[in-house]
């Protein structure tokens, strides 16, 4: 019997014992905690209403802005052109393959920061990029947006200018009515049509 | 390429070609180099004077799994991530027979013939021009077959789950058969008679 043979069982024999032997360990794909608390810290993870705004106006298609706020709240009110998906309902495969689609830029919103802020948290820790929270949530947008004040003539030109794009997207979602009749228009928001394409490393989720 | 150093972003895409393109050389040259160019490699395995080509396949499928349990165990890489083909039962079956049947029809696999195409075998060459007017009858022939090739499909079914024990009893196992495999084919090799080649 040749010599490297049997060198060659003794390893594979060996190999084999360990295996059988081995712990069955599961990996721990989530991001560790510091890289975790340095991203929570980044205020890059959140779009001021203004810029989302503007994105709305212009229909940018790489934009999906979700309300995390249940259907009820969501069918009372929530910002034209946006999606529903409930907290609760984060987890759920749909909603999986849009946090997955990785030229998407997501952005949660809900009644303040809160919400929003937690499903923010879970898509990171599930290793999903191009999250954003809207700063201020609802809240925010509708007094910015909506209810934007009219600066005094005094004030610098940007602020006059901000006020001026604040006004003409609340003429865009809202036509040039009162301010309150965003609420009963509720039904106007135009439905997004999401190209869905499951990430490869989005796979923690579970399926193939 | 199906590892996860390109799904997980590792290596861009763009370079998978030039990877296959890289370990086709590779694989084409060692073959050529441990005598698969040669039909009566194969054949012995058939008539039980050589059995290389079962000592090297058992080999290699021992080596990837001990690889890829090791490196998923050290947290090396994701096993999970890993593409796994679909499994089409019966057609596995049908196709195993007839490619078999080619095997020891014409002494090459598809791979080899290709070997012996770039060392001048003609032989090698018939059996290449045999497997295009394979591909060209199957095409054609396609919606006859259609049916069966669509067939039982069980998704990427692994057989430890589909036996019900754990992995790590099924790769043991599969050691253990590989050496008392190892160690039959040298018997036989002694038994039958030696031809040189």
């Amino acid at each position: 019997m040749n010599k490297n043979y049997l060198i060659l069982t003794i390893l594979a024999l060996i190999l084999g014992f360990g295996i059988l032997f081995m712990p069955d360990i599961k990996h721990n794909n989530e991001i560790k905690p510091e890289k975790l608390l340095l991203m929570v810290d980044e205020p890059s993870r959140f779009l001021s209403s203004d810029v989302i705004t503007d994105r709305l106006v212009k229909k940018d298609p790489a934009l999906v802005l979700i309300d995390v706020r249940s259907a009820a709240e969501f069918k009372t009110f929530a910002i034209p052109g946006s999606i529903n998906i409930p907290l609760d309902s984060l987890l759920e495969t749909s909603s999986l393959e849009i946090m997955g689609t990785k030229d998407l830029d997501k952005v949660f919103y809900s009644n303040a920061d809160v919400a929003a802020d937690q499903a923010w948290i879970i898509c990171k820790r599930m290793g999903f990029e191009t999250i954003y929270v809207m700063q201020g949530g609802l809240n925010n947008w509708f007094n910015t947006i909506v209810k934007a004040e009219k600066p005094a003539d005094t004030e610098p030109i940007e602020t006059v200018e901000l006020y001026q794009f604040r006004k003409g997207a609340s003429q865009y979602f809202y036509g040039n009515g009162d301010s309150t009749a965003g609420q009963s228009q509720q039904n106007t928001q135009k439905k997004t049509t999401i190209l869905m394409k499951k990430e490869a490393g989005a796979s923690s989720g579970g399926g193939c | 390429m199906t590892g996860p150093l390109i799904p997980m972003n590792i290596i861009p895409e763009a370079w998978n070609n030039v990877i296959a393109l890289l370990i086709g050389i590779g694989f084409g040259f060692t073959l050529e180099a441990s005598g698969f160019s040669s039909s009566r490699k194969i054949m012995g395995t058939f008539f039980g004077y050589d059995f290389v080509v079962l000592r090297v396949f058992f080999t290699a499928a021992l080596t990837a799994m001990t690889g890829i349990i090791y490196f998923d165990f050290m947290g090396w890489m994701d096993a999970s991530m890993l593409y796994i083909n679909p499994f089409y039962v019966s057609p596995a079956i049908i196709g195993g027979l007839v490619m078999g049947a080619g095997f020891a029809l014409g002494g090459f696999c598809p791979g080899t013939s290709f070997c012996g195409i770039a060392i001048g075998k003609i032989d090698a060459m018939v059996f290449a021009g045999g497997l295009f007017v394979g591909i060209f009858f199957f095409s054609e022939a396609y919606s006859l077959f259609e049916s069966l090739y669509n067939s039982g499909n069980m998704g990427d079914a692994l057989i430890f789950d589909m036996l019900g024990m754990s992995k790590a009893v099924f790769a043991f196992l599969l050691i253990m058969a590989a050496i008392g495999m190892f160690y039959g084919a040298t018997f036989i090799e002694k038994l039958v008679k030696k031809v040189e080649y």
